[in-house]
């Protein structure tokens, strides 16, 4: 008898720690869904309207103000919904994002008017990606921002491989027909615009935005009706806010 | 009870790894998206988050039915293995905050962790593998009568 009152002491003692550990693990994973970037992204989609609409004339986030801060952009100046993407040329998703869901983008939207993209730069991936952001800012001065980003997201290696280190900068930048050579290396070498992309980084931070790719959707005019894309969604993500964004700007 | 104690811990993990891994989203639109580049993690977490049901299945049947202790350092070990490489393989904001909370440090951990996401995956599949032929063998074990022993 005693033997058997010990094994159901030992059993419930089992299953207190069984069910002790079941809870912490359902704690820690509903904890960590709770704090994902995804999932948190509804409350700082909401806290970055309301400055946004705090600030309308003067966004930071119109069309005009990025193209005039010397943000690189693609399409049509009269395109009614401008895409922010912050990304850095290190980071994965990123590339993810630029193989499978820019594409699409492009063709539906950028080419016939309907969007405009404007890169901001948010270096956070490694000590190799503030070079390759350096980089591509220079070559922006020569109006080949776009040549020198696909050329990146093709050769894109681990982070720090040393795949943008600063002599594979510049033999990336040799495979960029009309880039003038000695232009780019006097620009890069003397760091050009590194203030500048503090200033991204700056901007991005404030938004909340930490990780890459994030993007903002607003109203190119003025900056207005602010939408957060957190991560590397698939084209039906954009799509749908795009979509409600056009309803709108009809209505 | 069994399949719904293996769904409850399946589903949250599988759901977790694929929140991670970029490939379940919420916001805007709730969406599961698998790109080429995915496909490999994707079946190492999808096989990680099955090997951790069955082992929890196991271990709850095995303390239900013997004097059989929980293998929790092995169940631990590859899970949050698993967990770890997910968080860290993608710019996540956990990532970021290991590269602001520890600095340089953080950054190589972030980038060891994100360049070796999928050796550290086969090897949480591998450990997963393990924890089961162990738990397997000692409840197999268990049901040998041992009759040299009194339980009366």
């Amino acid at each position: 008898m005693m033997n058997n009152g010990n094994i159901l002491q030992g059993q419930n003692r089992m299953r207190a720690k069984l069910l002790s550990t079941l809870v912490v693990m359902t704690g820690l994973i509903f904890g960590i869904l709770l704090f994902s970037p995804n999932i948190l992204s509804l409350n700082h989609s909401t806290s970055a309207m309301a400055q946004t609409n705090d600030s309308i004339g003067s966004s930071p986030f119109s069309l005009s103000n990025l193209i005039e801060q010397g943000s690189p952009y693609l399409g049509n100046l009269t395109a009614p919904i401008t895409i922010i993407d912050f990304s850095d040329f290190q980071c994965h998703l990123c590339a993810r994002h630029v193989k499978n869901t820019e594409p699409l983008i492009n063709e539906t939207y950028i080419q016939t008017g309907k969007i405009a993209l404007v890169f901001k730069h948010l270096p956070n991936r490694g000590f190799d990606s503030m070079g390759a952001h350096l980089a591509a800012q220079c070559a922006n001065e020569q109006g080949k921002f776009w040549q020198f980003y696909k050329v990146l997201y093709e050769n894109q290696k681990g982070i720090d491989s040393g795949w943008v280190n600063k002599d594979n900068l510049k033999m990336l930048s040799s495979q960029i027909p009309e880039l003038e050579v000695k232009q780019f290396n006097t620009c890069f070498e003397a760091q050009r615009h590194k203030e500048f992309i503090g200033n991204d980084v700056k901007l991005a931070n404030s938004q909340g935005f930490f990780d890459t790719p994030s993007f903002i959707i607003v109203n190119s005019i003025d900056g207005s009706n602010l939408e957060i894309i957190r991560g590397a969604q698939p084209f039906p993500a954009f799509q749908s806010v795009i979509e409600k964004k056009l309803d709108e700007l009809k209505n | 009870m069994y399949i719904l104690i293996a769904a409850a811990v399946t589903i949250p993990i599988w759901i977790l790894f694929n929140v991670f891994d970029q490939l379940i989203f919420f916001e805007p639109i709730w969406i599961f998206y698998l790109p080429k580049d995915a496909i490999t993690g994707f079946i190492l977490t999808t096989i990680v988050s099955i090997l951790l049901e069955i082992l929890v299945s196991m271990n709850i049947y095995a303390i239900g039915h013997s004097r059989l202790k929980i293998r929790r350092k092995s169940l631990f070990s590859g899970s949050s293995l698993s967990i770890i490489s997910g968080v860290c393989s993608s710019c996540s904001s956990v990532g970021f905050l290991l590269i602001s909370t520890f600095g340089s440090i953080g950054v190589i951990t972030t980038n060891l962790l994100t360049i070796y996401q999928i050796p550290l995956r086969i090897i949480s599949v591998a450990i997963l593998i393990f924890a089961l032929y162990y738990m397997h063998k000692r409840i197999v074990q268990s049901c040998v009568m041992d009759l040299r022993k009194d339980y009366m």
